[in-house]
């Protein structure tokens, strides 16, 4: 006799955002494969905790399935923010796949207290300024940028630019207020925290992609009997990672042409050489990541990000 | 058991502990964590309270809490309540009652750069009631505008309870503190208006001062520039007026915090003591309401697991009684409950439950906040308990509780009237936040 | 344990929070005006504060919970007899000793945790987890304080004479 099982499945974004539907998609795939045993409710907008706990809550089984941003925590999860590094992938679908199927041997070690379900990244994105045209790398000295993670952080810090902390609801808020020039946002979420009212100078180019995973409650997990264990490793696994990362790149994507259409917005391309200018400003940023991970000992550096860039090869989304 | 019993199980337990005077926040973290527990499980309930107590603790907005009661402290101290009285008096004093409207006017000058409606009692007790019984006023009017110019601390900006109730329902405390503005302004007017026709009606009740001459009146005036330059530069900045440095509303706490204290030093006006007691006076209160936002968020994770929310907005949307009918019964329910509970726990135990039927109702959130506060301040004045009138009491030692409520009900019919005009005309609350400056 | 020798010790721990409420302002002011005037940012300012600020609420809440200082209701309290308000006054102190034990306890484990994790700060990459270990001093601080209150509550109440408390909130 199986038992029956109902999840709980907690995110931090609003319930508008494309996430709810994905992870509900979710919940409806697991619901059918296991025959109807594991039911699932998702509970969005930090209802179960905030934002940066989304880890421990599924590892104290607060919560059975979350949502975590692993930047969120810098020095925590040092090997998946390889992800996070400036000019490394070109597009969502592929990048989830790569980084998804690069990460599994080392969430073992380095997501050791969950059943670690699978990573994402959402689309490529870059600067959105309210004060300047952000072209060169010098360009960022003296601004004051909200960094989409740890990564971004030390870049902007490393080009003499300042960094602004806030939480994604509270960004249009401290661009109105001056207090940050300029953030890194993915531009369909611009849209949605109306951010996209507040800047008006906005880069495109692959500067960086911020990386996600879900992960669930390993005691909940082990609970489950072998057919329904399947029903979650069958949507755990790196073509879900994809149609997760799809699902949201689409959304993230379609924001591109509406800032393009509002008037009040100057959106620009790059030209080779600049963006060769930022690939060359953003080498230290690699050595400051290796000497992370070396510090905390899970994995060789070197090794594992020649790895990611052949999975990234490999599924057509390595930037160029 | 099934979760609506233990939800409901839940809230008699926690009634049961307040009553018993267990500290409101204490009471609901032991409940939710219990509840909690038995719906999911102990391992993580216990896992829930150290991941709450220290997430809450170290999340950077709330710290718009502290600096604000330490600008309070800091302006309490100071002794800026004299001169604002006294400035009111220069221009009012002369009028039938007009030691009343000038309380209630520098209980509003002290309430633009103080977040706390019981300080603003406090502090009129001792400054504004010696004076009016000096001149023969009746102890219940002269108690009764007190209690009633000290709400004024909550609705106009910076108020500690419209912070937290943003922090709670994630809405910009920028905009709520100048959504404040307008009704604060109004129900200074009311207030005053209240006072003359109250003069009008009954010469007898309340005397007249003596005219002062304009030239005292106007150096009565000038005075008062370090509350008016405080108000300018905090609200200001958090406005965004032309020329002045923009903030969040942690960092307008924050330099407000260090303004005051600034201006209090130069001026003479804060000693060792007074910078030492202002500084406990803010990490106490702080500290306490801390522990009931600690507490309810723990509740509330109990809360989103029973569904209770979703739940409540299920039955009173159900109930046929259109937006308002709806409006009307939540504002009945705070009204009674504003017997129990002082306002900061009553907003922070009911409005993750209400805030949802609100914004489902389609209700402004910047609107509600500012009609939620109005009637849990109107629970601090309206017998049988209420908290400004609890303070006086403590600083005005020889009257009755009885007479000050009587003092009190002119400004409650008052309060009344003005939450009506505020729900029929929205604009009133919502105009200044829509123009703030992009 | 002597009772100037409690005093003073509660004392202390109220000056050491009061002592970070100082410093939590200070620490905006100072960033505010650095931005405002050289566009500098203090490196980390933003998570010092916010751990300053963890800092002063537990140590705060040492001091607090002493001084009977929390939110209550107290509709039953202030309408029955002396003898029902000590035995109010007792169960209350009884259900705060327990319930900040165990707040107490998870937190220790939170602590040990930050450390395990090698949780880091944003711009300096310096270990969080020294912070969290003096706020959770505070937090035991907490427990010290709330024991000596039941202690005297039961066996010396008279030297808990409490006035109803102005509480300077709302
Ligand atoms: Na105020
Ligand atoms: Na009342």
């Amino acid at each position: 006799q199986e038992k029956n099982f109902e999840l709980k499945i907690s995110h931090w974004v609003p319930a508008t955002h494309s996430l709810q539907k994905a992870l509900e998609d979710w919940a409806a795939a697991v619901e059918k494969d296991s025959g109807g045993t594991i039911k699932s409710k998702v509970f969005p907008a930090q209802q179960l905790g905030k934002a940066f706990d989304h880890y421990d809550m599924a590892r104290d089984g607060i919560a059975d399935v979350t949502y975590v941003n692993p930047g969120y925590q810098p020095g925590r999860f040092p090997i998946i923010g390889a992800g996070e590094l400036p000019f490394l992938m070109s597009e969502a679908k592929g990048g989830s796949m790569a980084l998804d199927a690069w990460y599994r041997k080392y969430a073992e070690k380095e997501m050791k207290d969950v059943k670690f379900c699978l990573a994402f990244v959402h689309s490529p994105s870059s600067f959105h300024s309210r004060t300047k045209k952000i072209v060169v790398p010098d360009d960022i000295k003296g601004m004051k940028i909200r960094p989409a993670h740890a990564t971004m952080a030390n870049f902007v810090t490393q080009l003499g630019g300042t960094n602004v902390q806030s939480s994604a609801p509270e960004v249009r808020d401290i661009i109105e207020r001056g207090v940050a020039d300029a953030v890194t946002f993915p531009w369909g979420s611009l849209l949605l925290f109306g951010i996209d009212k507040v800047t008006k100078y906005d880069m495109e180019a692959p500067l960086y992609v911020t990386t996600f995973a879900f992960v669930i409650n390993k005691d909940k997990y082990n609970q489950m009997s072998d057919k329904q264990k399947k029903a979650i490793d069958n949507n755990c696994n790196t073509e879900t990672a994809g149609k997760v990362g799809e699902y949201w790149g689409k959304m993230e994507d379609a924001g591109i042409d509406k800032i393009k259409a509002e008037s009040s917005h100057e959106v620009y391309k790059l030209t080779p050489e600049q963006i060769g200018l930022w690939k060359k400003a953003a080498e230290p940023l690699v050595k400051t990541w290796a000497e992370g991970v070396k510090k905390k000992g899970d994995a060789d550096p070197d090794a594992a990000l020649a790895e990611l860039k052949a999975s990234l090869t490999k599924y057509n989304a390595l930037a160029q | 058991m099934s979760t609506d019993a233990v939800a409901v199980l839940g809230f008699v337990a926690l009634f049961a502990l307040m009553l018993l005077r267990v500290p409101v926040g204490m009471a609901m973290g032991l409940v939710g964590v219990c509840g909690f527990g038995y719906l999911v499980g102990f391992t993580p309930a216990l896992k829930l309270v150290g991941q709450t107590s220290m997430r809450t603790v170290t999340d950077y907005t709330f710290g718009v809490i502290p600096m604000f009661l330490l600008m309070g402290t800091f302006v309490s101290n100071s002794g800026m309540s004299q001169e604002l009285f006294r400035a009111a008096n220069g221009f009012v004093g002369h009028l039938r009652g007009g030691l009343g409207i000038a309380t209630v006017g520098a209980c509003g000058g002290f309430a633009a750069i103080c977040g706390s409606s019981v300080a603003t009692a406090a502090t009129f007790s001792a400054v504004a009631y010696p004076e009016m019984r000096r001149f023969g006023y009746p102890q219940s009017f002269a108690t009764g505008v007190i209690a009633a110019g000290g709400t004024l601390g909550a609705m106009l900006p910076p108020s500690t309870v419209l912070a937290v109730y943003g922090i709670i329902t994630e809405q910009d405390i920028g905009k709520l503190f100048i959504a404040g503005i307008i009704p604060g302004i109004l129900a200074m007017t009311m207030y005053m208006l209240t006072i003359a026709l109250i003069g009008w009606f009954r010469p007898d009740f309340l005397p007249r001062g003596t005219p002062i001459p304009w030239r005292e009146r106007f150096a009565g005036l000038k005075s008062i520039w370090a509350p008016v330059l405080l108000f300018i530069f905090v609200i200001g900045g958090l406005y965004g007026l032309p020329f002045l440095p923009r903030f969040t509303p942690t960092e307008a706490g924050g330099v407000g915090a260090t303004g005051a204290f600034l201006i209090g030093l130069l001026t003479g006006r804060l000693n060792k003591e007074k910078i030492l007691a202002s500084l406990l006076q803010a990490t106490r209160t702080a500290a306490a309401v801390f522990t009931v936002l600690i507490g309810a968020l723990i509740f509330g994770y109990f809360l989103t697991v029973t569904q209770t929310p979703q739940k409540v907005t299920e039955l009173l949307t159900g109930l046929g009684l259109g937006p308002y009918g709806i409006l009307a019964l939540i504002m009945v329910m705070y009204l009674v409950l504003g017997c129990l509970m002082d306002a900061m726990a009553m907003i922070i135990l009911t409005v993750p439950i209400i805030f949802p039927v609100i914004t489902h109702l389609g209700f402004d959130p910047i609107w509600f906040g500012i009609i939620i506060v109005m009637t849990v301040e109107l629970g601090l004045i309206h017998p049988p308990v209420g908290m400004n009138v609890f303070v006086i009491k403590s600083v005005v030692k020889d009257v009755s509780f009885s007479t000050i409520f009587r003092g009190v009900i002119p400004f409650v019919v008052t309060d009344l009237i003005r939450l009506v005009i505020l729900i029929a005309f929205p604009m009133l609350a919502l105009w200044l936040p829509t123009r703030m400056a992009g | 344990m002597s009772r100037a020798w409690m005093d003073r010790f509660i004392d202390t721990i109220e000056w050491i929070a009061a002592a970070f409420v100082g410093i939590v302002a200070l620490n905006i002011f100072l960033a505010v005006i650095l931005r405002n005037t050289l566009s500098y940012n203090i490196p980390d300012s933003f998570d010092i504060g916010r751990m300053l600020l963890g800092i002063l609420i537990f140590w705060g809440i040492a001091a607090t919970s002493y001084r009977g200082g929390h939110i209550t209701v107290d509709l039953v309290w202030a309408n029955v007899g002396p003898k029902y308000k000590r035995m109010i006054d007792v169960f209350a102190t009884l259900v705060l000793l327990f319930v900040v034990s165990v707040q107490t306890w998870t937190l220790f484990d939170k602590v040990r945790g930050t450390y395990n994790d090698n949780v880091l700060t944003f711009d300096m990459h310096m270990p969080t987890w020294p912070f969290f270990a003096v706020a959770w001093a505070g937090d035991g601080a907490a427990v010290l304080l709330i024991a000596i209150r039941t202690y005297r509550l039961i066996f010396h109440p008279e030297e808990m004479q409490e006035e109803p408390k102005i509480k300077a909130v709302e």
